[in-house]
């Protein structure tokens, strides 16, 4: 019985050495994974957010509108934040990596799974940022266009639009990342169409003699807005 | 650079060529870009033919016509207008054919197209002049068109550009933007920068000829602008013509759109011309030749009150994008003066904000064409301004304004230089 006992605490420690043999190299090397990792994705940062400086990111971002939305939203530049994405993709990987190296079941298949996720988390922040892009010309050029015509609500007008047209992006990004795809579509379709339907019903049916009167004072203020060059030339 | 447009088939159609071979070499070369010009195009052809027989007897002449598609039948009464001797009472005969060529031109419709049809015509034939007529003919006559030809024919001088008249409150367009921002930036005294007249020699035609100008959609409308900068920049001895002044037809187009295709013209001189106008220092005061008309016509009358409610009301909605384009002490004293009924934009407030949008053209804050619409509310507010200030004024002090105002422009240039040359 003793003997037992003494066996299977020989053979638990055997086992355990076993183990422990083999997974402090592991451990080792996911450390310096890790750490390698955390070098390689600060080198990273550092060298896009100087790229992105040396290529005068800044102006694109000042001209797309972007610089002025990240302002409001309390974040960094764009050309910072660019490179804190980038820092934090990178560093992932190597942390998926490290964890992968030491082999726990739970966590076995990480690796693949963050690099299938990687491009689509890209295209996503490409779909959005071409969503702000887009939004952000579309409700400059909606404004401009709405002043000079004389237009009545014309920053209301070009906001709305440009909300819609992020709002667009957002969950097109949501789509491709692929999280709670169906809820995301519903839920946007739902709003978009309840808003169209209100507006539509509101105008043509509930406003009619409103919008009548509203086109009429447009027309008039239209004509007298255009004033004829000839003078001043 | 471009191709040389005299081998570029679409520039000269094989029948134009036919007949600028027929005609040979010339010594003068008057161009007459025509649009819908029936009711003065005839009496512009016959001034035209006048002072080739009665002034230049002696020189090969030839009259291009280069039409954009007239319906009013235009071509036909150019055609039909008489070179004969009962058109030209009391003048000499002429010893050299009169030589007279219509053409349609080809590509893109515009101004730029049959100018650039004028220019190849003058480089085929070898004009040593080419003389550009407005063919609405607001006060053409042939001692007009001789004295048009005349300087640059006898090689006194290589680009030669109306200048007018004008009552000090008149065109404030081009007294208040144009002319100052012109005159200081490429130190050059010119008064009309946005005339459609003009002489120069065959060798300016051609070297016009191989730029890339014509390819760039602004052309349409920055054709005029263009050449005279251009002049300009390639140190021509420029001088100035006088002309009576014209009287733009009503209704043409909007005061925002000619604003619009204003901005866009000097924005396109201002890129092509940059290597020139960041070093140019002194200003070069022009020679004027012809006879002054003395007293300047009444200006036309325009609500200034209505105008300057529309630029309040028009600054303040797009306030937002203005932040974008000023720099934050600019804008908020920009936004002070052109929203509250209180002080104006002043001299020194007016010329920091046209030179604050060129900088943001040259560091691409927003596309061309929104920079554009958004500087003309803030025209129309000084526009406004200078008006309502100058009420009532004696005219030579009106003038002291403008004087003053092409001062500040001049003063403040290097701020544009700085702001251009600045990377940031």
């Amino acid at each position: 019985m003793i003997q037992e006992i003494a066996d299977a605490l020989v053979q638990s420690w055997k086992n355990f050495a076993e183990a422990f043999v083999l997974f402090v190299p592991r451990l080792v090397a996911a450390t310096i994974i890790f750490g390698g990792g955390f070098l390689v994705a600060l080198l990273v940062r550092r060298v896009t957010q100087r790229a992105l400086a040396w290529v005068n990111f800044d102006r694109l971002s000042l001209r797309s509108g972007a610089s002025e939305m990240l302002r409001t939203a309390d974040m960094p530049p764009a050309e910072v934040l660019i490179a804190k994405i980038l820092f934090w993709i990178v560093w992932l990987g190597f942390i998926v990596s490290a964890v992968d190296t030491l082999q726990f079941g739970p966590f076995q298949g990480l690796v693949q799974e963050f690099f299938r996720l990687v491009p689509r988390f890209l295209v996503a922040m490409l779909v959005l940022s071409m969503g702000f892009l887009v939004g952000n010309f579309l409700w400059r050029a909606t404004l401009l266009a709405s002043v000079n015509a004389g237009l009545p609500g014309a920053r209301l007008l070009s906001s709305a639009l440009r909300v819609l047209v992020i709002a667009i992006g957002v969950v097109m990004a949501l789509e491709q990342l692929g999280l709670a795809t169906s809820v995301i579509l519903t839920a946007f379709a739902i709003t978009f169409g309840a808003l169209m339907l209100g507006l539509a019903i509101a105008f043509g049916l509930g406003g009619q003699a409103a919008a009548k009167i509203l086109l009429e004072e447009q027309f008039r203020a239209k004509k007298k807005r255009d004033t004829d060059a000839a003078p001043h030339l | 650079m471009a191709q040389n447009p005299v081998e570029h088939e679409s520039t000269l159609s094989d029948e134009l060529l036919r007949q600028l071979i027929a005609v040979g070499q010339v010594d003068v070369l008057v161009g007459l870009p025509t649009l819908n010009n029936a009711a003065t195009i005839v009496d512009v052809v016959r001034s035209v033919s006048v002072s080739f027989t009665r002034d230049f007897p002696r020189l090969r002449t030839v009259l291009i016509n280069s039409d954009g598609g007239s319906t009013d039948g235009t071509p036909d009464l150019i055609r039909s207008a008489s070179f004969v001797e009962g058109d030209m009472v009391q003048t000499s005969h002429a010893l050299r054919t009169l030589h007279r060529v219509l053409a349609p031109y080809h590509g893109l419709p515009g101004k730029h197209t049959a100018l650039r049809t004028v220019l190849a015509a003058a480089e085929l034939t070898q004009a040593k002049a080419l003389v550009v007529v407005d063919a609405s003919g607001q006060g053409t006559t042939a001692d007009r068109i001789t004295e048009l030809i005349a300087p640059v024919a006898r090689g006194d001088i290589e680009f030669l550009a109306p200048r007018y008249r004008r009552h000090p409150r008149d065109g404030v367009l081009i007294t208040q933007f144009v002319r100052p921002l012109v005159r200081a930036v490429y130190s050059i005294g010119l008064d009309e920068p946005l005339g459609s007249e003009f002489a120069c020699t065959g060798r300016f035609a051609s070297h016009c000829l191989e730029q890339d100008i014509w390819s760039h959609e602004s052309a349409r409308f920055a054709i005029d602008l263009w050449l005279r900068t251009e002049a300009a920049a390639q140190r021509l001895s420029v001088g100035q013509i006088w002309r009576p002044v014209g009287t733009p037809g009503a209704g043409r187009a909007t005061l925002r759109e000619v604003i619009h295709q204003v901005v866009l013209s000097l924005v396109e001189s201002l890129r092509a011309h940059e290597s020139f106008w960041l070093k140019a220092n002194a200003i070069t005061e022009l020679r004027t030749w012809g006879v002054d008309p003395g007293n300047a016509p009444e200006p036309a009358t325009w609500d200034y009150d209505a105008l300057a409610e529309q630029a309040r009301h028009d600054i303040s909605q797009i306030k937002p994008l203005l932040e974008g384009v000023l720099e934050p002490g600019l804008f908020v004293r920009v936004m002070d003066a052109t929203t509250n009924s209180g002080p104006h934009l002043d001299d020194e407030l007016w010329v920091r904000t046209v030179y604050s949008f060129a900088a943001a053209v040259r560091h691409g804050r927003a596309a061309v064409e929104h920079l554009a619409d958004m500087f003309a509310p803030l025209y129309m507010s000084r526009a406004a301004a200078f008006m309502a200030d100058t009420e009532g004024e004696p005219l030579p002090a009106v003038q002291t304004r403008l004087d003053s105002l092409c001062d500040t422009f001049q003063r403040l240039k290097p701020t544009l230089v700085a702001a251009w040359a600045d990377n940031v």
